[in-house]
């Protein structure tokens, strides 16, 4: 920054840097690294004391065992299903709804704005208790879509794509009415695809956020064949709270924590994009 | 707009002019979310104030709740012993995980700042544990710090120290879940940070050192206001996540031992769901929202202030 010399002192800068980067990224990293080791380890090996850094033969037995105690397949199953049907629904409404407060003029636009801007500020547990009510009033409990439709709209969704579709050119719409194109075709074949980043970020966060959801599940399902990862994690967390099932549990968790992990470092720049875009609009 | 003449010859306007079919389409892609909203979010807030001023165990039908006036409210503030520690324990929790944090996010954001090799990569594992499920770490932390085989106190033995008992302590719990969150989120504040350090135009950097600044006072003077928007964003979204902390708490203590991990959503879905209490759970609710509500204005005040002066 000030000098460009390539002082000694500059290199010991430098150094240093990088010395107080890795240790901090080795903090972050080492607890799932001793998760993963720990999930090959037999549950004396797991607590012993001195602490044992390797296990002797890796065990991955522990996770065939997991099997038998923690219903995978049905929880990816769930989980996926869940998680991309809700972030379809909170592209689809939100990518509508913002078209049309961006794109359009109508009786009541700014007010409608203005209500779903104030929603935004309104905390997730203030509509638990009601919306469990209405949900169960419905007679969604212990079903797909009581997971799934109250989490399909999303006040900060139309925010976000209503600020980003703004910036979209008029010109670009009406040349595509001049040449008969209907409302919903100009949303599909020119609008969509020109906010496809815009959708990425927020379907990612969406993901992500729908995909560790627990407290909402926890409160509707209570049938075996719905339950999500989360909920199945807490039945082991549970099931695992003595130390002899500790190989399972931490199995277990690596699990859990994989697939989010994965798709975070595959879609890492929607998010690091996302949160600056939040972040320095905020 | 003109009016497109019709085809017909009709010299009276048809009803559904262009610009009207332009609103009525507009009409028909904010239903769906407006009416989401109303079922989902509207309806439930108002419902779950009438809610707050009665008795109600959710299996009565709505119209015979029993009303109680304020009474949830004044139970909550006067009488009830746990929902006071509730309040103070979340207070703690959010602004302990959060003050560090800002300061963490941002010290290591000015690291990652100065033309750093593998950005990406050190991005990336900073940011590691904000995607994990709370509730994942929480379990993972939960046996990191068991008293009994918790590979942190089995490390401290070899090292000569005494056992901790951590989560199973009344001292130390809380401070163990604010180190939890704090690990959790850090990440979180680095990319915010770095974002905004990068917006920063080096011309400015450039000038104040022609005019002799040092390091520090660029840092002072330059940077630390630029960022004043940042740091406002995350004090007030953060304070706000970290005030409704539910995952964590469950998977490690329960809000043990003593209710000194008590949170207020904790307290409040034990309240609704446990007890049956839904008026007196809805009170808390909105006695949270009413303070997150307070500690929002207070934050944009105060950093408008600063901003101003």
């Amino acid at each position: 920054m000030i000098a460009h010399g390539h002082s000694p002192l500059y290199y010991v800068g430098k150094l240093l840097t990088y010395a107080l980067l890795a240790a901090g990224a080795f903090m972050m990293v080492l607890p799932f690294l001793w998760m993963v080791n720990a999930s090959l380890m037999s549950a004396g090996e797991i607590q012993a004391q001195p602490p044992v850094w390797f296990p002797a033969e890796p065990r991955f037995s522990n996770y065939s065992r997991l099997l038998d105690v923690m219903p995978l397949p049905t929880l990816y199953g769930n989980s996926l299903f869940v998680t991309s049907a809700t972030t379809a629904g909170v592209l689809l409404t939100s990518s509508l709804a913002g078209y049309a407060f961006a794109k359009y003029e109508f009786p009541g636009k700014s007010l409608l704005f203005m209500a779903i801007l104030a929603t935004m500020m309104v905390p997730a547990f203030v509509t638990l208790i009601p919306v469990f009510f209405v949900v169960r009033q419905f007679g969604w409990i212990n079903t797909y879509q009581g997971l799934i439709v109250p989490g399909m709209i999303s006040a900060y969704g139309i925010f976000l794509m209503r600020q980003f579709i703004s910036t979209l050119p008029d010109e670009l719409l009406d040349a595509a009415r001049i040449d008969g194109a209907s409302e919903p075709r100009i949303y599909v074949a020119i609008v969509l695809p020109l906010i496809a980043p815009a959708l990425a970020t927020l379907g990612t966060f969406t993901f992500i956020g729908s995909w560790n959801a627990f407290l909402w599940p926890l409160l509707i399902i209570n049938d075996r064949a719905l339950q999500t990862l989360p909920l199945g994690l807490n039945n082991l967390r549970t099931f695992a709270a003595e130390a002899r099932n500790l190989d399972l549990l931490m199995a277990g968790t690596t699990l859990s924590v994989l697939p989010s992990l994965i798709l975070f470092i595959f879609l890492q720049r929607y998010f690091i994009r996302g949160i600056a875009l939040t972040g320095l609009k905020g | 707009m003109a009016t497109v003449p019709t085809s017909s010859g009709d010299a009276r306007a048809p009803w559904l002019t262009p610009t009207r079919r332009r609103t009525l389409w507009a009409y028909a892609f904010v239903s769906i979310p407006l009416i989401g909203m109303l079922i989902f979010f509207v309806g439930p807030i108002l419902f779950s104030g009438w809610v707050s001023l009665h008795d109600w165990n959710m299996i009565t039908p709505v119209n015979e709740m029993r009303w109680r006036g304020l009474d949830n409210y004044t139970h909550l503030l006067t009488v009830d012993e746990v929902f006071p520690k509730a309040l103070m324990n979340t207070f703690i929790f959010a602004i302990g995980g959060v003050t560090a944090n800002v300061v963490l996010g941002l010290g290591f954001a000015l690291l990652l700042n100065q033309r750093i090799r593998f950005l990406t990569i050190w991005r990336v594992l900073y940011f590691l544990p904000v995607m994990t499920a709370p509730l994942a770490l929480g379990v993972l932390f939960g046996f990191l710090f068991n008293r009994n085989y918790g590979l942190i106190n089995n490390v401290l033995v070899s090292l000569g120290i005494q056992r901790q008992p951590f989560l199973a302590s009344p001292d130390q719990a809380m401070m163990v879940l604010i180190f939890i969150a704090i690990y959790q989120y850090v990440g979180y504040y680095i990319v915010i940070y770095l974002a905004g350090l990068q917006g920063i135009p080096q011309d400015y950097y450039d000038a104040a050192s022609v005019d002799g600044a040092n390091r520090w006072q660029s840092f002072r003077f330059i940077t630390f206001p630029l960022l004043r928007p940042v740091t406002l964003f995350v004090l007030v979204t953060n304070t706000i996540g970290a005030l409704q902390v539910f995952d964590l708490v469950f998977a490690t203590t329960g809000g043990g031992p003593a209710n000194r991990t008590m949170t207020v959503v904790l307290y409040m879905y034990n309240t609704a769901f446990k007890f049956s209490r839904m008026g007196r759970a809805s009170a808390m609710a909105f006695i949270l929202f009413a303070i997150i509500l307070v500690v929002t204005i207070v934050q944009l005040r105060l950093m408008r202030d600063r901003t101003a002066r």
